[in-house]
């Protein structure tokens, strides 16, 4: 539901003295994004990524500094980050698992999966494991709908899943880090 | 009359195996070497001894239409654009939608996954063709690993000289009187459906949320950052390869009348074998499933299918013979072939759940733009949650009919195809299946006490 007013008006920005958007993210940004496209805009979506990647979710302090680095103004980027699924503006588990509960997922049997998640995880779609390590998602079709039920645990997808294999998933992902 | 394919050598799948010509478990990255090796950029190779109208030309007479969904003929698309003035070059565009999120679709990934080389070619003649300068693969965010390919890929392809600023080939002669450069870049995007939609993809490659725009004007006139932009499906593109080697006639000979050359199919949801195969455009929905799927799974009966994508709509039980070519759409009421990725439904498949499914994905998708999207959307998913826990009414249905048919399908009501889609995916579903939905709610009608006399 991309088009839900978020609430920020009344907000208040924590803010910190380190930079979210290091020198580094801005080396990387300036020599391999920006000189593909016709506006500075246009580096948005990787400058978010690289963010992202860097300090798992996108805090507003972030957000601003993006800007500031863009050139473009804070609305323009919360605008456009708050717009997508994959940009996380409230932190998140070190692990997200996003079970596919599209069609092909649903009458192969995705609710076996999701069950095992939230037995497993003691957690609902949507929340993160009070230890911070897992965050459950649900998301739709993952584009392997011939290989269902599937699920991603972070970049790597899991194919023909059981409730056994799903449970592993999340073990391996949980001894191993990133 | 059993069907019989008429091309029997793989044209994409060349080099991935894919049942029945090889066994999917073979299959492996194909890098630069092996693809030159297996007779890669040949077609580019021939395209550059052609000017650039003639390869235009060539596309546009091979009657290839667009394998994104909406089947719009690639060569005609083309000629929208203005024309390329030598003595005044202006950036040009080419955006590769790479988003596939369609429910039910995984065909672009198979491609992205081993022969990146393949959409690459597709790329390059492409660009050759219509004189574009510049061109960016839109791949959705869940595909991590495609994107890695691909980087990889074009960074090859950058080192072997295809792509960079000496020109296509590394600056080898061509036909169309001037050098011609091309940049070539993967931009990935971060979980959202409607950027699939050509000019939500643009929106969001411009850094901006993806809402679709209105058109006019067509992208062909002005799109990317204002320029002349094409936008092509990625299987469409891997298709140019074969065709400018071959030529039209080649591909006119496979598929049927307007629906010429092959095509991934991708089966989904209750078969033995799911997977994805290239056959023929044209082939029956049955002999896909019974004949290279191993039919049905646990033996049990077919109750329908998607026919390609969800927002197609649902072939019913009276419809697995369904030629699956462009021309399903008028022949078995469903919006139209999209993806010709279908998945399959046995008997004991609850279609108010399927319904019901479909429905929350619309709602969820919707980019809240156009009233009739965002509202309904949202009602119709209100609806069948309630028909599927048995707290509906009979004139549920009705209700839930007319918000669909009042979705999309009067022109100019909505921005982009979504709510049509919607519209299609939940219509056909209730009046294909109208008994299942009936006995599932029950009837309106208000308690009174006659009194007589
Ligand atoms: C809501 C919506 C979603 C779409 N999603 C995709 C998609 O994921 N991939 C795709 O290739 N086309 C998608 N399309 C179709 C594109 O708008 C466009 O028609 C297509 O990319 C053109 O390429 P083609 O002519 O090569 O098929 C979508 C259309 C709509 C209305
Ligand atoms: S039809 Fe729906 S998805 Fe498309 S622009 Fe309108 S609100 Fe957005
Ligand atoms: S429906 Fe689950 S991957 Fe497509």
């Amino acid at each position: 539901m991309a088009w839900l007013t978020k609430n920020s008006g009344t907000a208040k920005i924590a803010r910190r003295d380190e930079p979210y958007v290091t020198a580094a993210i801005k080396d990387h940004i300036t020599r391999t994004y920006l000189p593909r496209y016709e506006t500075k805009q246009g580096a948005l979506l990787p400058t978010l990524h690289a963010v992202q990647e860097e300090w798992g979710w996108l805090p507003h302090q972030a957000l601003i500094e993006v800007a500031e680095f863009l050139g473009l103004k804070p609305a323009d980027v919360i605008d456009c980050a708050s717009f997508y699924e994959e940009y996380w503006l409230r932190p998140k588990g070190e692990h997200i698992i996003w079970v596919c509960r599209s069609i092909a997922c649903e009458v192969c049997d995705h609710k076996s999966i999701l069950d095992a998640c939230q037995a497993k995880l003691g957690i609902e779609p949507g929340e993160t494991t009070d230890d911070g390590k897992f965050t459950l998602m649900e998301v739709e079709c993952l584009g392997s709908c011939g290989t269902a039920p599937v699920a991603l645990v972070d970049h790597t997808l899991h194919e023909n899943l059981t409730a056994e294999k799903m449970i592993k998933a999340i073990d391996d992902a949980g001894r191993h880090g990133h | 009359m059993p069907w019989t394919p008429k091309t029997t050598t793989p044209v994409l799948t060349k080099r991935i195996p894919c049942a029945p010509h090889g066994d999917p478990k073979n299959r492996h990255i194909v890098r630069y070497d092996e693809y030159v090796r297996t007779g890669g950029y040949e077609g580019l190779r021939k395209a550059l001894t052609m000017a650039p109208d003639a390869v235009v030309a060539e596309v546009k007479d091979c009657g290839l239409r667009g394998r994104g969904g909406a089947g719009f003929p690639t060569g005609l698309k083309w000629t929208f654009l203005p024309k390329h003035d030598p003595a005044n070059p202006q950036p040009r565009y080419l955006a590769i939608n790479a988003d596939e999120s369609e429910p039910g679709t995984f065909k672009d990934r198979l491609l992205l996954d081993f022969d990146p080389h393949l959409l690459l070619e597709g790329i390059a003649i492409a660009c050759y063709a219509c004189r574009l300068t510049k061109a960016y693969i839109y791949i959705r965010g869940e595909y991590h690993h495609q994107a890695m390919v691909l980087e990889e890929a074009i960074k090859e392809a950058y080192a072997h000289g295809v792509f960079g600023p000496q020109g296509l080939l590394s600056g080898a002669s061509n036909a169309g009187g001037e050098k011609w450069s091309v940049e070539c870049h993967v931009h990935r995007g971060a979980g959202a459906y409607i950027c699939g939609e050509e000019t939500a993809l643009l929106e969001s490659l411009e850094g901006k949320r993806g809402w679709p725009r209105i058109k006019p004007p067509f992208p062909a006139v002005k799109g990317l950052f204002g320029r002349p932009t094409i936008i092509n499906n990625v299987e469409t593109l891997a298709h140019l390869p074969s065709i400018i080697e071959n030529g039209k006639q080649w591909f006119l000979n496979q598929g049927v009348q307007g629906s010429a050359g092959t095509k991934l199919f991708g089966v989904s949801g209750h078969v033995n074998k799911p997977g994805l195969f290239e056959f023929d455009l044209g082939i029956p929905l049955s002999t896909l499933v019974n004949q290279y799927c191993g039919g049905m799974r646990h033996g049990k009966k077919f109750k329908g299918a998607i026919a390609g994508g969800i927002s197609t709509g649902i072939l019913g039980p009276d419809q697995f013979d369904a030629e699956m070519d462009f021309g399903i759409g008028p022949k078995y009421n469903v919006l139209g072939l999209g993806t010709a990725c279908p998945t399959i439904f046995d008997e004991d498949t609850d279609m108010v759940v399927v319904a019901r499914n479909l429905a929350r994905f619309f709602k969820h998708e919707s980019c809240g733009q156009c009233t009739p999207c965002r509202e309904g959307s949202g009602w119709l998913y209100q609806l069948m949650t309630r028909i599927e826990r048995g707290e509906g009414r009979t004139k549920d249905l009705d209700l839930a009919l007319e918000i669909s048919t009042s979705m999309g399908a009067m022109p100019g009501t909505t921005i982009c195809g979504l709510a049509d889609g919607n519209n299609w995916a939940v219509r056909t579903i209730i009046n294909k299946y109208r008994d299942e939905f009936e006995s599932r709610v029950r009837p309106t009608f208000v308690a009174v006490t006659v009194g007589a006399g």
